[in-house]
């Protein structure tokens, strides 16, 4: 069920994808745009080019086949660490929250939080790269004292999808959270 | 682009004006202002509290307000404090005593993002030692928003660090819409200093809130006369008369004691005094005051002395008149104009004139024939109140609303004008590259892509909606967010 068009606060386009596996059980899809074949090559192209004209002045074959190194290990290194195509939010009622982000790589990370430690899934503001954005975020309670905020866990950290994005899947968490 | 955005803004003033005018008995249009200072709470003082109860009382009377202040130490982000006042603690550098640095531009893209997903319409900068204040003037009328100045001290003319202060206020408020003084003193030392038009200058008072400073005449021992001091113990507080003062006094008089609340590097003159003369059982000092104990420590007194040696507007004394004492102060700045002559006894600001208005109010209190605390706090409590600034202050807002705001060739060319050949070509070319960087900043990060705000104050605030349904607000408005 995807539906209305959705950018970050960049302005790249984003999807929003949901799934009702029952009433209460929810899960959330956001996916960010493949990695763009252009913007590899302008990358490869780039660093090509300097070790060409850096082999040019240094006649040193070695630049060349660093040059290479340097490309494949770089991608390597950002599919696998920081490209994430997208993120998942699975809520289910009476059982937790789990929070997936899965790598361009195919690498995923996944955290669960149980619902007893859970205090409540708001939208807060902060301060970020000389902005003032909106985020969604889970409230974990501090178990020794349930009603003091131990712990923020920012949603969507890598996707960041705008306010209206946020509203949808924060109206949808709350029913969820209402229920239970 | 900034043509563009004027246009918009003007559209929205006049649509907000028919609406007004249709709306009639609904009051006057709603102002989205924001408050720029570098002097917040946690920060304490005078500046710091003004900004609270205006925003307070502008709040209640259905605007929107926004604070924005800089970081203090961990306190940094965004804040709600009561009714849904919203702060914004933007992380930059700390220079010296509080006041952030000016490179007028670094401040830009933050400002901007503030101002743009708020709507502000009105920006209010604070205190004229405020770096942020200026900056934010700056900005604001590049961005084609119109500003308000609040002035809250008095300066001199003579020292470097005064000229050159002046010399930044001419060039900040020489296309400001309209300033504020806090007294008449003031806006005269404020006009003579900026180089300004009278006519664009306002005088609203400071107040105090009487429901925080009532008398309490049992808390007092009548069998000695004690004479209160509240401020800090700092040089232009006068605290080196006080030095003079008490020995003096306390020699003629056996019954007279002193309580003196604030802390400061002239501390030590009053701890020689009481050394010297062997006053420690009745000199006391109490250091610092949080503000919610200085109405504990007034109640205590019969006289209250203030030795400032300058003032644009004594808030002491009237929180001291309105606990009921009697006021005894020097005759400098805006300070006479402050209380009706019964309430005040003036004095020049030396030692012996402070001391012989001193033994006037003791033979009266002696007598018996000073007024009766009751009777003090009733009138002082009808002079200043906040929601008569807050009135005031939104007739300026209305004002300046129909005003139009400079375009940039204008302001340039009131910028050379007005400041000098040589400092106004400097800031005029410092204004076209902040509308350079202003175009750059927009081209980047579009307006379009800032979110706009969600209100918790003004017309459309979701607190004031909730707070009718339910009395515990913070967390609600968190949900309120997505139910709106």
């Amino acid at each position: 069920m995807a539906d209305d068009e959705f950018t970050d606060i960049h302005g790249k386009p984003l999807s929003l994808e949901y799934r009702f596996h029952s009433s209460f059980c929810r899960e959330f899809i956001v996916s960010a745009p493949k990695v763009s074949l252009l913007k590899v090559m302008v990358y490869t192209c780039t660093v090509w080019l300097f070790a060409y004209a850096v082999f040019f002045v240094t006649e040193n074959t070695a630049v060349l086949s660093a040059a290479i190194l340097v490309t494949l290990v770089g991608m390597m290194l950002h599919i696998h660490f920081i490209k994430i195509d997208h993120e998942t939010l699975l809520i289910i009622g009476s059982l937790g929250i789990q929070v997936s982000a899965s790598y361009a790589s195919g690498r995923e990370s996944t955290t669960f939080i149980e619902m007893s430690r859970i205090k409540d899934i708001v939208i807060n503001e902060a301060i970020y790269m000389q902005r003032v954005i909106y985020y969604l975020c889970i409230l974990v309670k501090e178990p020794a004292n349930p009603d003091s905020v131990s712990n923020v866990v920012p949603l969507f950290q890598s996707s960041k999808p705008r306010l209206n994005c946020l509203i949808k899947v924060y109206r949808s968490c709350q029913e969820i959270l209402g229920q239970s | 682009m900034g043509q563009r955005k004027r246009a918009r803004l003007k559209g929205t003033l006049a649509s907000g004006t028919s609406d007004g005018a249709a709306a009639g008995l609904h009051g006057s249009v709603k102002h989205n202002v924001c408050m720029v200072s570098d002097f917040f709470y946690p920060n304490m003082g005078g500046v710091e509290s003004h900004i609270y109860q205006l925003s307070q009382c502008l709040i209640k009377k259905g605007h929107k307000v926004v604070i924005v202040t800089h970081a203090y130490g961990n306190r940094k982000g965004i804040r709600y404090l009561t009714n849904g006042l919203k702060v914004y603690y933007l992380p930059l550098q700390v220079m010296y005593n509080q006041s952030t640095a000016t490179t007028c531009f670094h401040s830009l893209p933050l400002l901007r993002c503030v101002f743009v997903r708020e709507r502000i319409t009105v920006v209010h900068a604070h205190s004229s030692f405020s770096a942020m204040a200026h900056d934010s003037l700056f900005h604001a009328k590049t961005m084609g928003l119109t500003t308000v100045f609040t002035d809250h001290s008095l300066f001199g003319f003579a020292d470097v660090s005064s000229v050159l202060t002046n010399k930044l206020l001419t060039v900040s408020l020489c296309d400001t819409n309209h300033i504020i003084c806090v007294s008449f003193t003031s806006k005269e030392n404020t006009v003579l200093r900026a180089a300004l038009d009278p006519m664009i200058v306002s005088v609203i008072p400071n107040a105090v809130d009487p429901s925080d400073f009532t008398p309490d005449p049992s808390r007092r021992d009548d069998t000695k006369i004690t004479v209160v001091v509240v401020s800090r113990l700092v040089y232009r507080k006068g605290i080196d008369l006080l030095g003079g003062i008490i020995p003096n006094l306390c020699l003629k008089y056996p019954d007279l004691h002193f309580l003196i609340g604030g802390e400061g590097p002239k501390r030590l003159v009053l701890e020689e005094v009481r050394e010297k003369y062997q006053l420690h059982d009745r000199v006391r000092l109490l250091g610092a005051l949080e503000h919610k104990d200085v109405r504990n420590v007034l109640v205590q007194g019969h006289i209250f002395l203030n030795t400032s040696l300058t003032e644009a507007f004594c808030m002491a004394i009237v929180e001291g008149a309105s606990c009921g004492l009697q006021v005894v102060s020097t005759r400098v700045g805006g300070i006479p104009e402050v209380l009706p002559d019964d309430l005040i006894t003036l004095c020049d600001p030396t030692v012996s004139s402070l001391c012989e208005g001193l033994e006037m109010v003791i033979a009266r209190q002696r007598a018996g024939t000073a007024p009766h605390p009751a009777a003090v706090h009733a009138h002082v409590r009808t002079l200043y109140t906040w929601m008569n600034v807050a009135e005031r202050t939104e007739k300026v807002y209305d004002r300046i609303a129909t005003e139009r705001v400079l375009p940039l060739d204008q302001r340039l060319r009131r910028l050379r004008a007005r400041c000098g050949p040589v400092a106004g070509s400097i800031f005029a070319f410092v204004a076209v590259l902040d509308f350079l960087f202003l175009l750059l900043l927009q081209w980047l990060v579009p307006d379009s892509l800032v979110d706009v705000a969600m209100d918790a104050s003004g017309p459309k605030g979701l607190w004031a909606q909730n707070s009718s349904r339910d009395k515990n607000i913070r967390p609600k408005y968190q949900k309120s967010v997505g139910s709106s």
